[in-house]
């Protein structure tokens, strides 16, 4: 599949094995997600994609230990997830942003929150705010900010205190499309400055393309891992890459799996 | 990305530099401030008319000026301070015990899941059942002092203080405490840095409340029997059918309670600033 990329032998960042998840709903059992297995390697873009219910977002609280899991194992850089863990960070669909601060407060927050020296993360929050393009926003209110910027804001909060891995769960998936566009291509370059596992989650299988590494493809009820596609192209990605003929099988590929072709 | 900025910049800078150059004055000529200000001069020219025209009797309906009249006359009664500040005294008072003992009990409500549960068909019980009920009640254990009256208003003020707090602690999403979470937060952190900022704007509609709640409350209480207060003030002359000076006195308890209110709504939108317009 990848060609020439993945020829070294890399760490993996994350390991998943059997991975599963059931629970109790009217008295029926339901499977959100059945014997997935998957890995990451260290600094890689890995999305999940697939439709509503196919347990994605589940999975993805999962490796993050915000969730339970019924079974499996879930290894991040070679320790078990047994719980939430300060080297794993998280961001959501809607911005998630708490009212009462500005936006340089709220990039704040996990830094007051993990007990970090405030006076030399007070710089580098301004400096992530000015890379994400929020320069004389910080002291604006997530409700005078626009959607984009609030989730600019999100994207800033996850990355400040450093986590080794992120996971993204359709970040941006409430914006309008020219809004997303716009981000995905700040996340890749944000990405490769900074080198970070990044697990993704979208239903947009061209963001998802676009994106990744590696695109495992989930499919629904019960919730298991159909395909896992290796995106070859070379970075740094741009939109007209979305015009080729290899873009294209790629994206068809997945929808065939998905069974939408 | 750089469009977008600009038009938040744009509007932001707008909504900054508007507010001080709107000033008072340009408040003062929205045309909904003009039509309340309007009605009200309407209302009381109609009935001071009818009051000179005597269609309406004096003893029914006085009128405004002699309404007006009647303040002064009470105002400069040599026992006004005192039943202005008796009542004030078990207001303010009822008020305060009802505000800790409420968000206290509130806060411990909305926090154990078995508690609130366990108490609910109790405190669904106590809200229907009218509180004034209690009044003759807290005269008899508590006597003709300012202890019925301030017992009187701290319990009708009491359920919407706990009320609101218990239902605002509740109102944080699952995303928040997740990312909460997800920094490895604790329990206590998750608590003040979350779920109380998130419960303020409820907990200032409960207190709030709670206030006219506790004006009531003190005045029935002093209806039932007291000493010293406004209520007695107005038994008192509405006994008399000296109805000027019984307005009067409705005119001085209204005019206290939306001073002190006011109190209140200034230390809600200082304190609850991100809260956005809303309601009525």
């Amino acid at each position: 599949m990848g060609p020439n990329r993945r020829e070294k032998v890399r760490l993996a960042t994350i390991t998943a094995s059997k991975v599963s998840k059931t629970y109790r709903s009217n008295a029926r059992l339901v499977h959100a997600l059945e014997d997935v297995s998957f890995s990451a390697e260290e600094n890689e873009f890995v999305t999940f994609v697939g439709p509503s219910g196919c347990g994605k977002s589940t999975l993805l609280k999962i490796v993050g230990g915000l969730l339970d899991r019924s079974g499996g194992d879930v290894m991040v850089k070679g320790q078990p997830v047994l719980g939430p863990r300060r080297d794993i960070g998280i961001m959501f669909q809607t911005p998630v942003l708490f009212d009462w601060r500005t936006a340089l407060e709220n990039v704040l927050l996990p830094v007051e929150v993990l007990g970090l020296d405030p006076g030399t993360y007070r710089e580098r929050a301004r400096g992530i705010l000015q890379m994400t393009g929020l320069e004389g926003f910080e002291d604006s209110y997530p409700n005078q900010l626009s959607g984009g910027m609030q989730q600019r804001v999100s994207l800033g909060r996850a990355l400040v205190y450093e986590p080794d891995v992120l996971l993204m769960d359709e970040p941006f998936g409430a914006l309008d499309e020219f809004t997303r566009e716009r981000l995905n291509l700040e996340i890749q370059r944000i990405w490769m400055e900074r080198r970070k596992t990044i697990l993704f989650v979208t239903h947009n299988i061209t963001e998802a393309v676009f994106l990744s590494d590696q695109i495992l493809v989930m499919t629904p009820r019960p919730g298991r891992l159909a395909r896992i596609v290796r995106v070859p192209f070379p970075r740094p990605r741009e939109i007209r890459l979305m015009k080729t003929t290899e873009f294209a099988s790629l994206v068809f590929e997945i929808r065939e799996v998905l069974g939408v072709a | 990305m750089a469009g977008e900025t600009r038009e938040a910049a744009a509007a932001g800078g707008q909504a900054a530099a508007g507010e001080p150059a709107a000033g008072w004055r340009s408040r003062v000529t929205r045309p909904e401030v003009l039509f309340s200000a309007g009605f009200l001069v309407l209302a009381l020219a109609v009935w001071e008319t009818l009051s000179r025209l005597e269609v309406v009797h004096e003893i029914i309906l006085p009128a405004p000026s002699q309404i007006l009249e009647g303040t002064w006359t009470v105002v400069t009664l040599e026992n006004f301070h005192r039943e202005l500040g008796t009542t004030l005294l078990e207001v303010l008072v009822g008020f305060l015990l009802a505000l800790v003992l409420g968000v206290g009990i509130g806060i411990f409500t909305g926090t154990y899941e078995l508690f609130r549960k366990s108490i609910y068909p109790y405190i669904v019980a106590f809200q229907v059942i009218p509180k004034v009920v209690f009044a003759p009640i807290f005269l008899a254990w508590f006597g003709f002092g300012i202890e019925s009256k301030i017992v009187m208003a701290a319990v009708i003020a009491f359920f919407p203080c706990l009320i609101n707090t218990a239902v605002g602690l509740r109102a944080t999403s699952e995303d928040e405490v997740l990312l909460m979470r997800s920094y490895v937060a604790t329990r206590g952190q998750i608590f003040l840095k979350l779920t109380l900022p998130k419960a303020l704007p409820f907990i200032f509609a409960g207190i709030k409340t709670a206030f006219t709640f506790a004006l009531i409350g003190a005045i029935v209480a002093e209806f039932v029997g007291t000493y010293h207060g406004l209520g007695l003030m107005i038994q008192t002359f509405s006994f008399a059918l000296q109805m000027p000076l019984v307005f009067a006195v409705i005119f001085i308890i209204s005019a206290t309670g939306i001073i002190l209110y006011s109190v209140l709504d200034y230390l809600d939108r200082k304190i609850v600033f991100w809260r956005r317009e809303e309601g009525f």
